[in-house]
């Protein structure tokens, strides 16, 4: 099957192959050619990027005064490796990727089954979906992420922004569901994440309107169907118990006020008792007394929101703002296809977490555990985010030079 | 507000602008859509609808969809940073603060010369979490060191009374070589704690438990009505020790002091973070009673001793009261009703075996306070106020004189009905309104009853005993107190209505008026309603309100912050001559009715003026009544008693007045008692 989908484009691919091998040049020639120090860096992306990263190393700090699983020294090494990861991939050339479906399918499917491995499957907190390999452990679910924006670039390019066969739609789709079904299972946030990627850069490939109507009209349908299954008694559920119960708690927290219902309600004190201005720095009474649960990760922005109110939230939304509006900006100015659906990834992952992530904590969205971009606690996430940074500064370092 | 107000102007002016610079971005994309399917006319014309056309147009609507899921996110902020926020700082405060709190001892119940009759005394209390309960070896392990079945340890944890989230008591009162054990072991006791407490401590035992009454755990309707009370009363928390009878409930808001209030900081797991404002503990003030806790004990023990000799003779002497007045003020010197309780027995919650001991009927209600809550018929000891009425309504004058020939009847016809004896069958012979109390004709009281029947003002008897308070509460600072009854024949129809009688059984005869004339029939009374009726007799007119506190003594020094304030609660007025024939008549009950009587009081060296009273009753032996008071030319005190199923009051109740007379004036009785012999 993974063959099967590197099959329509060969030709595109050939002549792509062309194109690219002379933007690449014509990009080295440039940093070679010696011009300004910044203009190979993006900046209007870099810096909020970088200011959203500052405010997450402060939030993390006042975190680790109180709570004993956020380790300050460890969250600023996630800072410092991302970073560098960052640098690599600003200077690699990521378009050598775009001819690599099959590898890149293959490698996001062994990064869902990754955690099921008896021997490397490691479980943090009753959560599964962590890997241990000798002393490093990390959760794969995380540069799966970067993986999918790949895969699906590289797969949807093919067709040069205009799918017109109906075959070539669900071929896309099918590229996106398997790997979407390994980690569905098995972490239902980053599998949201996952397919949230999926759709946008499927949508913004040029998938015809009603097709795409057509398959949101089935998922909206399937979803209905699995919430409404597990609710029904006496049959086996798709839904783990306590991700229905997340689902419903999101309706009405009253439902469940000691449980989840709990954490969403104590999790939205701290958000509304920071008012306009918020409680200072450390002052966090909710959020840093262990009110919130899981402040330092899952609920970071009310632990942020609480210690700098509505006013730093909206600088902290304003900075995510400014850094994915920039990024569509450089997709619309980009020719290439796979460079255009490759920042499209990227901004639908951002844009997804933010919303995911934020909206959780102000209750109109349902608890799922998806990390704050470049603020949540947590390594993988974070040099994972870093590593989407410096995707779109490579996407900028070897641009086309405009004529 | 203003200012949150400009700067949410500001953030919403920015978001707009923020939308425009995205659409003038898209401008050269003619027609976009915020539509994510985008807008490409694809019917327009193959070429018309290029891939470069369709992706810049989807991208442009990726944007409106990022600035709509901001916007969201914005909107939503605002409306919960900014407009709810207060209410979300009130659920974080709520949160974070905590309130620890520590009762305050009540305060003491002294004797008027200070004598501690209830006071506190440190108790080490063995508690424990309700998590306990889930450990069997542990349980056992406590039950085995305190020395309590098993089982009992268990119902104790289950025992939420004292809320649900408090450490539930095991076992007060604890030795030190269990808090000793407990403290040494404390891995072995997770959830068990020692906790140091005050306790309700009875010095004196039983001694005036009926007025001072017993503390018990707040009940769910004592804390419903303190949370609704609206002047800023005490607001009982559940678990506080609250008093339940008596003296502890009369004045609950003296004796219980303030708890203490400390407010701290907590975490989401409760452990204290940092300590906020704090309110000590404020204990309740003492409380200074009129009782003298030498003449209660004579008291209490005078009337154990007749009772129990009265048993042995064969009457069941199930109850009796005692209260010894000053008639000069009111004050209560002794109460005692018997039998009686222990208050110690509620410390610490009452066990339910002993709970139904005190209510079993066998028992004879030792809950109750005869001397103020027991109604019984009054005997002739109401013969002094029928006097009083006699003379006031011209029935009789003091030179009336009667015959008794030992039986009576409406017409003077032996034959007569009804027939009615005097209790001396053979007849007292000639006498005065004087001699008919001393030696309490029956026949000259009969006499005195038709007469009201056939006189214009036919219910000048019943008037005149509501005038002495008879019918009414005295108003003493007790809980419990009832009104007796002072039958008329409004009160019989109505009464024997409702229960079906017929019209002829509801009408009041002559009879009935004989029958309250010696104070029986339908005439109910309680001891203190009749004590305080000879107070007006003694005092010649002021009748002082009826009281057991003296003060509440200052927090610092033996002085007294408060007082009771004495008050008259009605005058009697009588012609003095009428006065002193009553006066003559009480006399002479006491030193020329009968030798077996006299022999009790010549070994006193007051003058004592009194009254007996042996009131039948339907379902048995009949009821004792003695009242007195002395010094017979200035009285000062009046003590009164009666007993349940005894011979007569001369050989029951007026034993016990003998006795709290001989303790007030130190002059004990030195003759021999008799609980049988024919007086009255």
């Amino acid at each position: 099957m993974a063959l099967d989908m590197t099959g329509p484009g060969a030709v595109a691919r050939g002549l792509s192959f062309f194109s690219r091998r002379a933007e690449g040049r014509h990009a080295h020639s440039r940093v070679g050619g010696g011009g300004s120090p910044l203009g190979d860096l993006y900046l209007s992306q870099l810096i909020p990027a970088l200011l959203v990263v500052l405010v997450g190393i402060i939030t993390i700090w006042s975190a680790s005064i109180s709570i004993p699983e956020a380790n300050f020294v460890s969250h600023l090494a996630g800072v410092a490796i991302g970073l560098a990861g960052a640098v690599v991939i600003w200077r690699y050339d990521y378009r050598t990727l775009s001819n690599m479906t099959t590898a890149l399918f293959v490698l996001a499917c062994v990064l869902m089954v990754l955690p099921r491995i008896p021997g490397l499957g490691y479980e943090v907190n009753g959560m599964m979906g962590w890997v241990r390999l000798g002393p490093l452990r990390f959760q794969p679910s995380e540069p799966s992420k970067i993986v999918t924006i790949f895969l699906m670039a590289a797969a949807c390019a093919q067709y040069n922004g205009k799918i017109d066969s109906f075959r070539d739609y669900a071929k896309l789709c099918g590229t996106l569901l398997v790997p979407l079904l390994l980690i569905l299972t098995l972490d239902l946030g980053t599998g949201l994440v996952i397919f949230f990627i999926g759709a946008t850069i499927i949508i913004c490939s040029g998938a015809p309107r009603s097709w795409v109507l057509g398959t949101i009209a089935l998922i909206v349908a399937a979803a209905a169907f699995v919430v409404i299954e597990s609710q029904i008694e006496g049959i086996p559920h798709i839904l783990k118990d306590y991700q229905l119960k997340r689902l419903i708690v999101f309706v009405d927290p009253d439902i469940d006020p000691t449980g989840d219902g709990y954490n969403l309600r104590q999790a939205m004190i701290a958000v509304g008792s920071g008012g306009l201005f918020g409680k200072g720095f450390g002052n966090a009474s909710q959020a840093l007394s262990g009110f919130v649960p899981e402040a330092q990760t899952d609920f970071v922005f009310s632990l942020f929101a609480e210690q700098f109110g509505f006013v730093g939230s909206v600088v902290l939304l304003a900075l995510y703002a400014w850094m994915i509006v920039s990024t569509v900006l450089l997709a619309m100015r980009m020719e290439s296809m796979f460079s255009k659906l490759v920042l499209v990834g990227c901004v639908g992952m951002w844009t997804f977490q933010i919303l995911e992530n934020v909206g959780m904590c102000l209750g109109i969205m349902p608890v799922t555990g998806i990390p704050l971009p470049f603020v949540s606690y947590g390594s993988s996430s974070m040099v994972v985010q870093l590593a989407a940074v410096g995707i779109v500064q490579s996407v900028w370092r070897h641009r086309q030079k405009a004529a | 507000m203003d200012l949150s107000l400009v700067i949410i102007i500001v953030c919403v002016l920015a978001a707009i602008a923020l939308v425009v610079v995205f659409l003038v971005f898209g401008r050269s994309e003619a027609n976009f859509t915020f539509d994510i399917g985008g807008a490409s006319p694809r019917a327009s014309g193959g070429s018309d609808s290029s891939s470069e056309k369709t992706s810049s147009s989807r991208l442009v609507g990726l944007v409106a969809m990022v600035g709509a899921a901001f916007s969201v996110l914005v909107a939503r902020l605002w409306s919960m940073q900014l407009v709810s926020s207060e209410e979300y700082a009130e659920q974080a405060e709520r949160n974070r603060t905590s309130t620890v709190y520590t009762q305050a001892p009540r305060g003491r119940i002294l004797d008027r010369k200070g004598r501690e009759i209830v006071g506190n005394r440190p108790s080490l209390t063995v508690v424990a979490s309700s998590d306990v309960l889930e450990d069997e070896v542990e349980m056992t392990l406590l039950a085995n060191l305190i020395g309590m079945p098993m089982q009992a340890v268990r119902r104790k944890i289950q025992d939420t009374t004292e809320g649900q989230q408090s450490p539930r008591t095991v076992s007060v009162d604890v030795s030190r070589r269990v808090v000793a054990f407990i403290g040494e072991h404390h891995e072995l006791f997770p959830g068990v704690d020692i906790q140091e407490r005050t306790q309700r401590s009875y010095p004196h035992g039983s001694l005036a438990a009926h007025v001072v009454g017993y503390t018990g755990t707040v009940t769910s309707d004592q804390l419903e009505a303190s949370a609704n009370a609206e002047d800023g009363g005490v607001v009982y928390r559940s678990g506080d020790i609250v008093g339940q009878t008596g003296v502890e409930l009369q004045y609950e808001s003296v004796l219980q002091g303030a708890r203490g209030e400390q407010s701290v900081y907590v975490d989401a797991d409760g452990n204290v973070l940092e300590y906020s404002t704090n309110i000590r503990p404020q204990s309740g003030s003492d409380l200074v009673l009129t009782l003298d806790l030498d003449i209660q004990q004579a008291a209490e023990d005078s009337l154990a001793r007749v009772m129990e000799q009265l048993r042995d003779t064969g009457y069941e002497a199930e109850g009796g009261c005692v209260v010894a007045m000053d008639c000069t003020n009111g004050e209560v010197i002794a109460m005692a009703s018997a039998p009686t309780f222990s208050p110690n027995l509620f410390t610490g919650g009452i066990s339910t075996a002993d709970w139904d001991a005190l209510q079993d009927e066998k028992s004879h209600f030792p809950m109750m306070n005869r001397a103020i809550g027991g109604q019984y018929p009054s005997g002739s000891v109401i013969k002094p106020l029928t006097s009083f009425a006699a003379l006031d309504y011209g029935i009789a004058n003091t030179g009336t004189t009667w015959d008794c020939p030992g039986w009576w009847t409406w017409t003077g016809d032996p034959n007569g009905l009804p027939y009615m004896k005097c209790w001396w069958e053979s007849g007292h012979g000639t006498l005065d309104l004087a001699d008919g109390i001393t030696f309490s004709c029956d026949v000259v009281f009969y006499e005195i009853g038709k007469g009201f029947y056939n006189a214009d003002n036919s219910q000048g008897m019943q008037e005149t005993f509501r005038r002495y308070g008879l019918g009414s509460k005295t108003g003493i600072d007790l809980p419990g107190e009832e009104a007796g009854r002072v039958p008329d024949p409004d009160w019989k129809w109505d009464y024997f209505k409702a229960l079906g009688y017929s019209d002829e059984d509801c009408t009041w005869k002559g009879g009935d008026n004989c029958n309250i004339a010696i104070g029986q029939g339908d005439l109910l009374v309680t001891c203190l309603q009749m004590v305080t009726a000879y107070c007006s007799i003694a005092n010649q007119g002021p009748v002082w309100r009826p009281h057991v506190m003296k003060g509440v003594r200052a927090q610092v020094g033996d002085g007294l912050i408060t007082e009771y304030k004495n008050e008259v609660i009605r005058t009697v007025d009588e012609d003095q001559g009428f006065r002193d024939l009553v006066a003559r008549g009480m006399e002479g009950v006491v030193y020329r009715e009968a030798e077996s009587q006299t022999i009790h009081w010549t070994n006193l060296d007051v003058t004592v003026r009194g009254k007996t009273g042996t009131a039948e009753q339907s379902t048995g032996n009949p009821i004792g009544w003695f009242i007195g008071y002395a010094p017979a030319e200035n009285p000062k005190y009046v003590i009164g008693a009666n007993m349940d199923r005894v011979l007569s009051g001369a050989t029951s109740s007026m034993y016990v007045v003998r006795d709290v007379f001989g303790a007030i004036y130190g002059q004990p009785d030195t003759a021999a008692a008799s609980t049988s012999g024919n007086a009255d």
